[in-house]
């Protein structure tokens, strides 16, 4: 059998020692093929960010293994040589914090061009301004910083960044939750044409709406493990575990207009 | 024309114009034609984009503008008949916090990190005229029981870091409440809680309402939710209000930015399907054109949306309002 894409196997994530001891991440395995979008969604505190640091290898996991096409990429915190991480790239919440003040977005995308590919300057300044012109970048924002930006265009050119060293998976982690709804519908319509062109996207993301939209898997992750998975519409239309139903009944609707009814409000207060 | 205001308007925004003065120059214009009212015990939302100048048309209803640089320019802000627009702080310190509570986007901010639950609660309970150290205890523990925390008597003697999110947001609940106001004005105060937490807080939020028939302002981005727990929304585009109407209008929005606004909404598309985003960008502060501002971004744009002032609004239907010269061509759009 054709081993996945990319896998995690029996991962763990201890912080802190002694009483301290926090199990960010609990025993967790998921898998991901080629050209396939899944989704982890879960609340904060839940451990889905600390999960994808892990498969991008910023974090290291106290046990389990990362593995890209069936060969390990670290296991526990011994990473293995020659092992290609640029294969994994990642997205971050916030792409004021995450992209460099002072460089224009020209020079950001054009700097992870040449990480890729050792070429002259201007070579990579054109690759660039392609990439960042498939984002909806045009050459003149790109010569803008990310003040100069407005945060739909930031997220698209953190994407940009992480598609310029030509990766097989990009992970996410809340790219949405930081811009507006129409700057949202345009980055999921890219990720969307990324999809069919064959990346792999892992999307964590505490919005259900864009999990529904954009992910044909769902993992639910509930303090550190996940309390169930499957395809994304079964899951939302057949939840199995409580957890999952209490998000969903959550999912803004005509019910909140009601006071205290589902069993939301009652399981929550006595 | 200005449409008729009905009776009830507790709070009657026209006209609104908020800017920052400058020097040698004219003043940079934030909010320019702001034109809503807000009823009696019902929930109003106003959405619109970042930079759409919701957060100062609040600040003025608080009487907050100055502490941002702003202030107001023109126009007429009237609470119960009272006129606010151009108030001295004296006689603000008898509207805000007293017959208008306010709840912020981040409770951490919002909240005194030094202080007790209790001693911020107390504050806000003195100002209602209550006094003596057991009847403010009391009347806290009432106030904690009401936004529904659990222990309360344990809350009141901890500090804002000793309290999750969600409980941080329902002591800023409390604190609105204190006072007994007329009004509440929650700017985006469920943004960056999980959507569990913000179920909780919509509930509570509509649960006091109905006790207390206070009126509630609610600023969102979030088009869904303002869609499922207000009676009546407003849409800011570019400092200006283009359309406002009861919820179920709006479903038949009557102005193509509401119209963009409602394609674009994720919850709403089949999975995978290809998204509509509205074109351009929001004009930025200061470079509003003349004629409709949102006319770089119509499609369905004319020669005479580019000219004039911004258009007015006018009704189409009973309590439906919108700014756009060509409503019957929104339909189209939808």
């Amino acid at each position: 059998m054709k081993p996945p894409l990319l896998s995690a196997t029996d991962i763990s994530v201890t912080f802190g020692s002694g009483d301290a001891r926090v199990r960010a991440v609990r025993d967790i395995s998921l898998s991901v093929g080629d050209g396939e979008s899944v989704g982890i969604v879960g609340e904060s505190g839940s451990g889905k960010s600390t999960l994808a640091r892990v498969l991008v290898g910023l974090e290291s996991p106290e046990a389990g293994t990362v593995a890209l096409r069936g060969r390990p990429i670290f296991s526990g915190s011994q990473a293995y040589p020659g092992a290609s991480r640029r294969e994994v790239q990642m997205v971050f919440q916030d792409p004021y914090t995450s992209l460099n003040p002072r460089m224009t977005a020209l020079a950001t995308v054009s700097e992870a061009v040449r990480f890729r590919r050792r070429c002259p300057r201007a070579e990579a300044d054109g690759l660039a301004l392609e990439l960042l012109g498939n984002m909806g970048i045009g050459a003149q924002d790109a010569r803008k910083k990310p003040r100069q930006l407005s945060g739909g265009q930031r997220q698209r050119v953190s994407v940009a960044r992480a598609l310029a060293v030509e990766p097989s998976v990009l992970v996410a982690d809340e790219p949405t939750s930081a811009i507006d709804q129409s700057a949202q519908a345009q980055l999921l319509n890219l990720f969307n044409g990324l999809l069919r062109r064959g990346l792999a996207i892992v999307l964590i993301s505490h919005s259900l709406a864009v999990i529904r939209y954009l992910s044909s898997r769902v993992y639910v992750m509930r303090d550190g493990a996940f309390v169930e998975h499957g395809p994304t519409e079964r899951v939302f239309t057949d939840p199995q575990h409580e957890y999952t139903r209490m998000l969903i009944a959550s999912i803004p609707s005509k019910a909140l207009r009601a006071p205290e009814a589902g069993a939301l409000a009652a399981s929550r207060v006595p | 024309m200005q449409p008729i205001r009905p009776v009830e308007s507790l709070l009657v925004v026209e006209n609104l114009r908020i800017g920052i003065p400058r020097r040698w120059r004219g003043p940079l214009l934030l909010v320019d034609k702001a034109d809503f009212d807000l009823r009696r015990g019902e929930m109003l939302g106003l959405v619109g984009e970042s930079g759409s100048g919701k957060t100062m048309v609040c600040r003025s209803i608080i009487g907050t503008l100055a502490r941002r640089g702003a202030a107001v320019l023109s126009g007429s802000i009237r609470l119960a008949g009272v006129e606010l627009a151009h108030a001295g702080e004296a006689l603000w310190r008898t509207i805000r916090g007293r017959r208008v509570g306010y709840i912020t986007q981040s409770a951490l901010a919002g909240l005194n990190p030094v202080m007790s639950i209790g001693m911020q609660l107390g504050e806000a309970i003195r100002q209602s005229g209550a006094s003596g150290h057991a009847a403010v205890r009391e009347r806290a523990l009432e106030l904690l029981e009401k936004v529904q925390i659990r222990r309360p008597r344990v809350v009141l003697d901890q500090h804002p870091h000793q309290l999750s999110g969600g409980m941080r947001q329902r002591v800023m609940i409390a604190c609105a409440l204190a006072t007994r106001p007329d009004i509440i004005v929650a700017d985006e105060p469920t943004t960056g809680l999980d959507v569990t937490v913000q179920a909780e807080i919509m509930r509570l939020l509509r649960r006091v309402q109905l006790e207390t028939g206070a009126a509630v302002l609610l600023v969102s981005h979030d088009l869904a939710l303002i869609d499922a727990v207000c009676d009546r929304l407003v849409v800011m585009h570019a400092g200006t209000c283009v359309e406002s109407g009861a919820v179920d209008q709006m479903a038949r929005p009557q102005h193509p930015y509401t119209a963009a606004l409602n394609r674009s909404r994720i919850e709403l598309a089949p999975a995978g399907s290809e998204l509509v985003t509205i074109r351009g960008r929001p004009p930025a502060v200061g470079g509003w054109s003349p004629g409709c501002r949102f006319a770089e971004r119509c499609e369905i744009v004319a020669d005479d949306c580019r000219s004039g002032p911004h258009p007015p609004l006018r009704a189409v239907a009973d309590g439906h309002l919108t700014a756009c010269l060509r409503p019957h061509l929104v339909e189209g759009l939808r």
